[in-house]
């Protein structure tokens, strides 16, 4: 049974029609990547999935419960939030608190679990990537893929059935890509579901099981990893994987 | 420098600070609380977008930064009794600075929560926080430390404000100093004396802002902060 099924999801910013009727489904322990060009959706979908954006319309199946993602309550937002958790592009660390209080906020204050406890799963975490060193720095003392790898501390510890990934490396030197993608991998490989939109083509060739290909807010081409990249069945992805693939021969 | 003058400073000295512990300090300190707390409201409110609040909350800050701190005292003093409404003269200063102040540090605040980043808001909510949680945990901390600043200059420029206070019959330290000028007529060894005990009071406020702004400078500097090691059993 898929973990989540998402049906017919709608979003228009004024005119603009951004997600037109998108459908997918993610089983557990996927590792779906989601490739298009600039302005398909990518960020306003997972956005949607969590509710910091507000969908027209559309279904979400999550656990095996339906939601009516157009008139969505309060409580199922923070029911499904329990479940989920999101990496942003910029890492959106608190910038007030160390890595260490970054990652024990949610189960502190969030989940009103003790201090002691709490602190113990964030420095498991903070380990998990590689950061115990770092526990007492605040964001601003740190390289961006440390502060990338806090971030995905701060997801993981609040244990979610699910992760949402919108471009975790882009934002990064291109020295510090490899770490954070590390890190990405090793939750794969324990089996944690994710939901990945990103431009490294390697990435989603060898960490990804499944390929989603959006553009102008829909998905345009679906298939394993494999299969997507090695008989990619759209002539729009052929296109878009021999451009953003000699982008890269630069 | 006679022995007369030096005999009317020294009175004048204890005189003047009396009037300053008396009222200059307390209408400062009870003043700038209730700016303070005036100014959060009206800032959170329009943070939040309330609806009608947050309008009236723009009218107010418009209203008492756009007219003279004066003419609000003279208003509020002579003005209100012909309507029925008399204010005792310390009260009625109180009232008037911190509505006056209350208006000048909304609009710090204001834009000190504008530029918590929006991202980390959405950060907290997606880590399971509710609003109220976001906003102690996250913005209100951040948002504080980049006003702090700004509200510590409003804090001494009120002090010094509060000399217009005597206008409207206050006894504080500057009607201290009127009063001494009047029976001497050594206004210039007076009011410089006045103004240097003023000086004072700003310096020391001066100093304990810039002690606060380094404490408080912790999380905006690459280098370690005193104090931001910690050992891994002590909680905060
Ligand atoms: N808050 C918003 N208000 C108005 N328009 C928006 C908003 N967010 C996104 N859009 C528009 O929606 C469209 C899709 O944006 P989105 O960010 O989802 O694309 P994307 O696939 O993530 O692109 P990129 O690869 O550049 O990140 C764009 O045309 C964008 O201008
Ligand atoms: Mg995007």
């Amino acid at each position: 049974m898929s973990l989540i099924e998402v049906k017919g999801i709608r979003k228009s910013f004024g005119n603009n029609k951004v997600l037109d009727g998108i459908n997918l489904s993610v089983n557990q322990g996927d590792v779906t990547a989601i490739l298009g060009p600039s302005g398909s959706g990518k960020t306003t979908l997972l956005r949607c999935l969590n509710f910091l954006e507000k969908a027209d319309g559309g279904i979400l199946t999550f656990d095996g419960v339906d939601y009516d993602l157009g008139r969505i309550k309060h409580k199922e937002i923070a029911a499904i939030r329990k479940k989920t958790a999101f990496v942003f592009q910029s890492y959106e660390l608190f910038s007030n608190m160390s890595a260490l209080d970054n990652v024990m906020l949610g189960l502190t204050i969030g989940r009103g679990i003790s201090k002691e406890e709490a602190r113990k799963t964030a420095m498991e975490m903070l380990d998990k990537v590689g950061l115990s060193l770092q526990a007492d720095q605040y964001p601003i003392q740190l390289s961006g893929g440390q502060q990338q790898r806090v971030a995905i501390a701060r997801a993981i510890a609040m244990k979610p059935e699910i992760i949402y990934f919108d471009e975790p490396t882009s934002a990064l030197d291109p020295e510090l890509i490899g770490e954070v993608l590390t890190v990405i991998k090793n939750l794969a490989s324990e089996g944690m579901t994710m939901l990945v939109v990103t431009h490294e083509l390697n990435f989603a060739r060898n960490v990804s099981n499944r390929v989603i290909f959006m553009e102008g807010g829909h998905i345009l081409e679906e298939n394993s990893s494999a299969e997507f990249f090695a008989n990619p069945k759209e002539e729009r992805t052929k296109e878009f994987l021999k451009n953003i693939s000699s982008q890269h021969d630069v | 420098m006679s022995e007369r003058i030096i005999g009317i400073l020294t009175e004048g000295l204890g005189k003047m600070l009396l009037a300053s512990i008396k009222v200059t300090i307390p209408l400062t300190i009870i003043g700038f609380a209730c700016a303070m707390l005036i100014a959060l409201i009206m800032a959170m409110v329009q943070y939040a977008k309330v609806p009608v609040l947050s309008q009236l909350s723009r009218l107010y800050i418009w209203v008492f930064r756009g007219t003279p701190l004066l003419v609000q005292l003279f208003l509020a003093f002579y003005g209100l009794p012909k309507l029925g409404i008399v204010l005792d003269a310390f009260p009625c200063a109180v009232i008037v600075f911190s509505l006056n102040e209350g208006a000048y540090c909304a609009e710090t605040m204001r834009a000190a929560l504008e530029a918590v980043p929006a991202g980390q808001v959405e950060a907290g909510y997606c880590i399971g926080l509710s609003y109220v949680q976001i906003m102690a945990k996250i913005v209100l901390p951040q948002a504080m430390r980049t006003a702090f600043p700004s509200l510590s200059n409003n804090l001494i420029s009120m002090l010094k404000d509060t000399s217009l206070a005597a206008e409207i019959t206050v006894a504080d330290m500057f009607m201290a100093a009127q009063k001494i000028v009047g029976r001497t007529y050594e206004a210039f060894w007076l009011y410089a004396e006045v103004a240097l005990i003023y000086l004072f009071y700003s310096t020391i406020l001066t100093l304990i802002q810039r002690r606060l702004e380094k404490k408080l400078s912790a999380y905006n500097s690459r280098e370690a902060a005193p104090g931001s090691r910690r050992l891994s059993n002590e909680s905060d």
